[in-house]
């Protein structure tokens, strides 16, 4: 009710009022291509977020692909170093090892399309 | 889509990252963002940039509208901080040239029109203050009942009406009102 009034009270316009509407009163502004280029620049960062990830999953994929190989190639020469009996031993002590990196697998899978469908 | 409200459209754009949505309400208030930002810096070219960047800013943050006050006033607000934030930018640009020893040619000034024709309007508008002028214009050219103001501005309702009073009573003082109320 008092919010009522209040509107009311705002509504009555006296001549001063009214000439200040008439002072401020101004043509609407025709579009002209202003919402489509909105627009058009969303859709372009939308574009660009969705394609940052993966661009830069590859060229780091593409930077780390080198030193990842002296990686590996290093880390099966240390493995032959090491005493056969000890590399055994780790499997038997840990027997739920390959079901570890499948169920990490999956679950970085799942994860990928999750967001792929949040996408 | 054109029949539907601003609220439905919002809730598109921001659930389905709806552009289309968006689009439809960028075209249905380009005018009176335009009308207002142009009022506001009195720069045609500038206030055209800083409506762009208005509605992008709106994009980013559509999904704190909480649908309780009307969509033009929520956007006048974003409008209006964009514009402060502009002429801070600007104010620091100034400050740096200034300690080189370039000068500003705007410097000092509060509202200058960057268009070759002065109107009534300008020399109104170049009377008031920043918070003044976009007062009165929310009020006057766009109509915003004080509370949207006051939710536009963040500022109490009161203070929003004694801008209003404070505005008029300087125009009344730097120009013959009375002339125009009855003739």
């Amino acid at each position: 009710m008092t919010s009522k009034i209040i509107n009311m009270a705002e509504r009555i316009k006296d001549a001063e009022d009214r000439f200040l509407e008439s002072m401020f009163d101004s043509a609407p502004i025709a579009d002209d291509g202003f919402s489509t280029a909105i627009v058009r620049k969303i859709r372009r960062r939308l574009w660009l977020r969705r394609l940052a990830l993966p661009v830069a999953a590859m060229i780091g994929g593409a930077i780390a692909i080198k030193p990842l190989a002296g990686l590996v190639t290093a880390a099966v020469r240390l493995s032959s170093l090491l005493p056969q009996e000890l590399l055994t031993a780790t499997f038997s002590l840990v027997p739920q090892a390959p079901m570890i990196v499948l169920g990490a697998m999956l679950l970085a899978a799942c994860l990928l399309g999750l967001r792929a469908l949040d996408d | 889509m054109s029949k539907v409200a601003d609220h439905q459209l919002v809730a598109r754009a921001v659930s389905a990252q709806d552009t289309a949505a968006f689009g439809e309400l960028v075209r249905r208030h380009q005018s009176q963002v335009r009308n207002f930002l142009r009022k506001l810096s009195g720069d045609i070219a500038a206030a055209d940039d800083l409506s762009q960047d208005c509605f992008m800013h709106a994009w980013d943050k559509l999904q704190t509208f909480s649908g309780r006050g009307s969509f033009i006033g929520w956007l006048l607000k974003i409008a209006y901080t964009t514009f402060l934030q502009s002429k801070r930018k600007s104010k620091r640009y100034a400050e740096i040239l200034d300690q080189v020893g370039h000068k500003m040619e705007t410097e000092g000034q509060s509202y200058s029109v960057q268009s070759d024709e002065v109107t009534d309007l300008d020399k109104l508008l170049a009377v008031l203050d920043d918070d003044e002028r976009a007062i009165m214009i929310m009020s006057y050219a766009c109509g915003l009942s004080h509370r949207e103001i006051s939710d536009a501005t963040s500022m109490p309702v009161g203070t929003v009406k004694s801008v209003i009073f404070r505005g008029k009573q300087k125009i009344r003082t730097s120009f013959d009102i009375k002339d125009h109320q009855h003739g």
